[in-house]
């Protein structure tokens, strides 16, 4: 989460308005969904990881390692949409054609559109997305919300982190029974800790006139149409040779 | 005489579990001075700075503003932040926003400002604690003392005539204590009075100008620095000891009247220590340094 975190604030196309990245993604996205996956997928897939890691200079490995966990529950998925069970006489279990082709484009179309998100999440901070979340009329609340647990994680995990290194040190995981032990005295006091903190921030916001709205300026971004006209041209192409390929193989 | 700018009057506090913080405490801060509030770890220091912006009611006695009655509704309430502007001393209980910049945005647009305005402010304040180059950056991503100094320009963007600062120089390397220092003095020059509580007693004498030593939910004495820290019997009774260089320059003779009175830097005793000792004053090397500090647990 750190990495990810990191490599959004510092990547080359951190500068560049959220809607030249939101607009491609997206549609790239939706065209994933929409068109026969086979063909579609591959491209989507190819052309957001070398966006990534060409383009906004993420490192692959990265990457990868943000596609690896949704990647693993569509593995551990995989044989359940392969194999068909059939009650007919006993339990019987057959692959069938039908089965490893749903698999197949599942897992394509899955990762396909997991690699527009994690080009989204890897080249644009949170606070990018805040101003358009506004602007499309997502409550006030729901926006501070997800500001303040934003910030407030990395507070609460950087606590955790020191607080589990505190308890090693006094050999507070050298056994499975006291791992546990600990583990659980870990999260009273953060749970502990964060009310407390939650308290303190709302004086430290009362003494600069908070009144119930966390309101600050928003990041300027000046939008480039000709990045945002290449990036829809990128959809374009990839939906016009999907269309080509699938004819061309039926 | 004219009122003092902020004044507690017998005040007292006990916390909601029946803990008693301050019992029957006068201060007074006047315009243009540079206090500190002195005392132990746990003596009820941070419970009094949070009386001075109207965040705790006093369970007794009162604070006042240029000598009325501090009132606490709404709307005096913001009036009053407006006037005196607090700093906690952990800067993440302070820092909320994704930015620096957009973090120090929220207090004058809190003020009805407009946003070219509080763009106005954020700017400034960053370039008064000379942060300006951090203004893009992400809060997390900050060390303490940048955190820190991001906490103090979300407060200073507000322009209050009192900054109140809790332990500001706790948990600062050397250099972030003399980078610190310097930017609050030069904000102490444009006529902001600065309040600050610590612990440190060095602190204290090389940079106030005027001391309340704090002790059990109270002030035992609150004078010119030099008076209150020459005060041993007091210091004693705080559970404080004189600073070393007040020892030091007393030892070697200074400080015992008027027409001599200590030296409050470092490099200054350095000079009279030099001088009784008979050797040239270039002989030794002398450092800048403005003080030490000490990390104390949070009170």
């Amino acid at each position: 989460m750190r990495a990810i975190d990191h490599h959004a604030w510092t990547n080359r196309w951190r500068d560049w308005h959220p809607a030249e990245k939101l607009l491609p993604a997206g549609s790239l996205l939706i065209l994933t969904l929409m068109l026969p996956p086979l063909t579609t997928a591959p491209l989507v897939l190819t052309g957001m990881m070398v966006a990534t890691v060409r383009g906004a200079g993420v490192p692959l490995q990265t990457l990868l390692r943000v596609l690896a966990a949704p990647a693993t529950f569509l593995l551990a998925g995989i044989p359940f949409l392969a194999v068909s069970v059939d009650f007919a006489e006993g339990v019987n279990l057959h692959l069938s054609a039908e089965g490893l082709r749903l698999a197949l484009t599942t897992t394509l179309r899955a990762l396909a559109a997991m690699s527009c998100l994690a080009f989204l999440i890897l080249t644009t901070p949170l606070t990018d997305w805040i101003a358009p979340l506004r602007r499309i009329g997502v409550p006030a609340g729901v926006v501070e919300l997800i500001l303040l647990i934003y910030r407030l994680i990395f507070v609460f995990f950087e606590r955790a982190l020191t607080g589990h290194q505190a308890q090693t040190a006094r050999l507070g995981y050298s056994r499975v029974d006291r791992s546990v032990r600990s583990l659980g005295l870990l999260a009273g006091n953060l749970f502990q800790r964060a009310l407390a903190q939650a308290r303190r921030l709302e004086i430290g916001l009362m003494a600069r006139g908070y009144t119930g709205e966390l309101r600050v300026l928003a990041p300027k971004h000046v939008l480039s149409r000709t990045r945002l006209a290449a990036g829809l041209g990128l959809v374009g192409l990839v939906g016009a040779t999907s269309g080509l390929l699938a004819r061309g193989l039926s | 005489m004219t009122a003092p700018l902020l004044a507690a009057r017998g005040l007292e506090y006990v916390y909601p579990g029946g803990v008693v913080a301050l019992r029957g405490l006068d201060l007074s801060i006047e315009r243009g001075q540079k206090l500190a509030i002195l005392g132990p770890n746990g003596s009820g220091k941070t419970t009094l700075l949070l009386h001075l912006n109207g965040t705790c009611k006093p369970t007794g006695g009162e604070v006042r503003l240029d000598g009325q009655p501090a009132r606490y509704d709404h709307r005096a309430l913001n009036q009053w932040r407006r006037r005196v502007g607090l700093v906690l001393q952990e800067p993440d209980d302070q820092l909320f926003a994704a930015t620096v910049g957009q973090d120090v945005s929220f207090g004058p647009l809190n003020l009805g400002l407009s946003e070219p305005e509080t763009g106005e402010r954020v700017r400034e304040a960053l370039e008064a604690l000379r942060i300006a180059h951090l203004a893009e950056r992400a809060t997390h991503a900050l060390s303490f003392g940048q955190k820190k100094r991001v906490a103090i320009a979300g407060v200073l963007a507000m322009r209050p005539e009192i900054l109140v600062l809790d332990e500001p120089t706790a948990g600062l390397d050397p250099h972030g204590v003399t980078h610190l220092l310097g930017a609050l003095q030069q904000l102490h020059e444009a006529g902001t009075t600065l309040v600050f509580s610590t612990h440190d007693v060095e602190l204290a004498y090389a940079w106030a100008d005027r001391v309340a030593l704090f002790h059990e939910g109270t002030v035992l004495c609150q004078g010119g620095t030099a008076a209150v820290l020459g005060d041993r019997e007091a210091l004693h009774r705080a559970r404080l000891r004189p600073p070393l260089l007040l020892e030091v320059a007393e030892a070697l003779g200074a400080g015992r009247d008027q027409s001599c009175p200590a030296p409050r830097s470092r490099e200054a005793v350095l000079t009279l220590l030099q001088e009784r000792l008979g050797e040239p004053a270039s002989a030794v090397s002398v450092e800048p340094a403005v003080a030490h500090s000490r990390r104390g647990p949070s009170e």
